[in-house]
């Protein structure tokens, strides 16, 4: 397996003196499910907000150790943070669609980075939205307002809008908080279409999505990393005692 | 019990009156105004030259000396208080530059328009020679508008919920970029509406113009903007003081018109105002 994103004794604190992540050190794969999971509190939001430099637009204050993506340090002074966030594409627990059209939506990414080509806006909407497996609800109307969409449909429309850059790595956080069975169900099965192509971080909103979706699963308490590693082994026979009373049901 | 019940009773009266007593004089000032004035008004007050000592013909000097003040007005305070505010709303930090940026508005706007006038007489017309003209007055103007512009537009800006310009960062926009393609197009009315607001103002003040540019009597129209005008509340305030044997009429028709330019601005805001926010989606 590839690793595409190393993590090396990362630390976060914010300015209120909290401090979020301890000494992390993890590896995330390429074309694998990569599962962030633990009670709220973690800093598994902050952990995915690091690897594409949103935290620059939080109170953090001090930031140590290492991110490398494809082995650059993301966190070098001078490292073209706009670039990373083409590369490293983010959907957040709220689906929030910016209050235009939903072909806008899907095309502002690609219009800030200067593409205005017509045709390719147009290929790169039917695309994205293909993969995220929405086409088929909107393909037919996609100059309506996006707000105008479902909850369920927003999210995967949030989705498509950060596959619309074709970005290496996707995060997600939470991505189906909000969202009945159904619709989960459907974001889910997507990832699993996905997982070919990229490289994908997810913290999902429960244990059971968890168990469900992951190929590799870290498990996060209280700012560390309690520990990691293929999801048969992290759900059926974890070798931290704390990991196993989390999934057990005993806290959390 | 019963004492309770007759308190609460007696209040609620006290405060339906303190109600009541809001919309009353509005409608009392332009009830008044219209009865008194309205025979005065016809084409040609509204379109003619004045004449005999202003006690004939009409005000068009003044109007068109109150819509280009207005205009001016405009033109010196919109990119100055909208720059203002995109600064303060959305890159400023909490320091001592903003801190102190944020009182001056705040003494800005408490500073009595007298002394804006004699202020802009002092700098305007004097120190910087520009004279008794429509520069003069619309920058003594427009400084007197940016606290108005600058509070109303940040206050809109800010309104734009933060989730806007997080998913905008996340796509790779630059901070520009999401200015300028989410929260400005969001915040738009809002920012329309506080400039009427802040121009209605202004249209209708007198002592900023009194020293600045308002002419006494000017029976033509300005030929540039270093020219010196006639303008609405100036005129009135003349040919209700220093005119002798100056038809009553006459002072209401004017009051009228002055009114009905200033109202309707603020109608164009309200309206503007009512129309986006059905649009809104957040």
């Amino acid at each position: 397996m590839q690793t595409k994103i190393r993590i090396e004794n990362l630390t976060v604190r914010y300015s209120d003196g909290t401090e979020s992540l301890r000494g992390i050190s993890l590896e995330l794969y390429a074309n694998q499910i990569n599962v962030l999971f633990g009670p709220s509190g973690g800093g598994k939001s902050t952990l995915l907000r690091t690897l594409n430099r949103l935290n620059d637009q939080a109170d953090v204050v001090t930031q140590t150790g290492r991110v490398l993506l494809d082995d650059e340090d993301i966190m070098a002074p001078g490292y073209d943070v706009i670039r990373l966030r083409r590369r490293v594409g983010i959907v957040f627990a709220r689906p929030v669609p910016l209050p235009m059209t939903i072909y806008q939506n899907i095309t502002y990414g690609l219009e800030l980075a200067g593409i205005r080509d017509r045709q390719r806006l147009d290929t790169a909407a039917e695309r994205s939205l293909k993969q995220a497996a929405l086409w088929d609800e909107v393909g037919n109307r996609l100059h309506d307002p996006a707000h105008a969409l479902s909850g369920g449909q927003q999210q995967r429309l949030c989705l498509a809008r950060s596959l619309a850059l074709q970005p290496e790595v996707i995060l997600l956080d939470e991505p189906t908080s909000g969202l009945d069975p159904i619709s989960t169900g459907k974001v889910e099965q997507t990832l699993q279409d996905l997982k070919a192509t990229y490289t994908i971080v997810i913290v999902p909103h429960s244990i059971q999505q968890a168990a469900r979706v992951a190929d590799w699963a870290a498990f996060f308490l209280q700012g560390e990393l309690v520990e990691c590693g293929p999801r048969d082994q992290m759900f059926t026979n974890p070798s931290d005692k704390r990991t196993d009373e989390y999934i057990t049901g005993r806290f959390g | 019990m019963f004492n309770r019940q007759i308190t609460q009773r007696i209040a609620f009266l006290l405060i339906s009156l303190a109600a009541v007593l809001v919309i009353l004089p509005i409608f009392a000032i332009i009830g008044y105004v219209v009865a008194e004035g309205i025979g005065a008004v016809s084409w040609e007050f509204l379109t003619a030259m004045p004449r005999n000592g202003m006690r004939e013909g009409g005000l068009l000097p003044a109007i068109v000396g109150t819509l280009l003040l207005t205009l001016g007005t405009g033109m010196i305070a919109v990119p100055i208080g909208v720059g203002a505010a995109i600064y303060l709303a959305e890159y400023a930090g909490d320091n001592t530059l903003t801190r102190a940026i944020r009182i001056a508005i705040i003494n800005l706007a408490g500073i009595p328009s007298v002394v804006y006038g004699l202020f802009g007489l002092g700098l305007f017309v004097i120190f910087l020679r520009f004279g008794t003209s429509i520069l003069a007055g619309s920058l003594t103007l427009g400084i007197m508008t940016l606290p108005v512009i600058i509070s109303t537009a940040e206050e809109a800006l800010r309104a734009v919920p933060q989730e806007f310009r997080l998913v905008s960062v996340s796509l790779g926009g630059t901070r520009w970029q999401t200015i300028r393609r989410v929260v400005i197009p969001q915040a738009l009315p809002g920012i329309i509406t506080g400039i009427i607001l802040g121009l209605e103002r202004a249209a209708g003040e007198t002592a900023p113009i009194l020293f600045t540019v308002a002419a006494f009597f000017l029976p033509r129209l300005p030929s540039s903007i270093l020219d010196q005008t006639m303008a609405l509340p100036y005129h009135l305030f003349v040919i209700s003081t220093q005119v002798p044997g100056m038809p009553v009429q006459i002072q209401y028709g004017t009051a009228l018109v002055l009114l009905v330019f200033v109202l309707s601005m603020n109608v164009l805001a309200t309206l503007i105002r009512r129309h986006y926010r059905k649009q809104r989606v957040w």
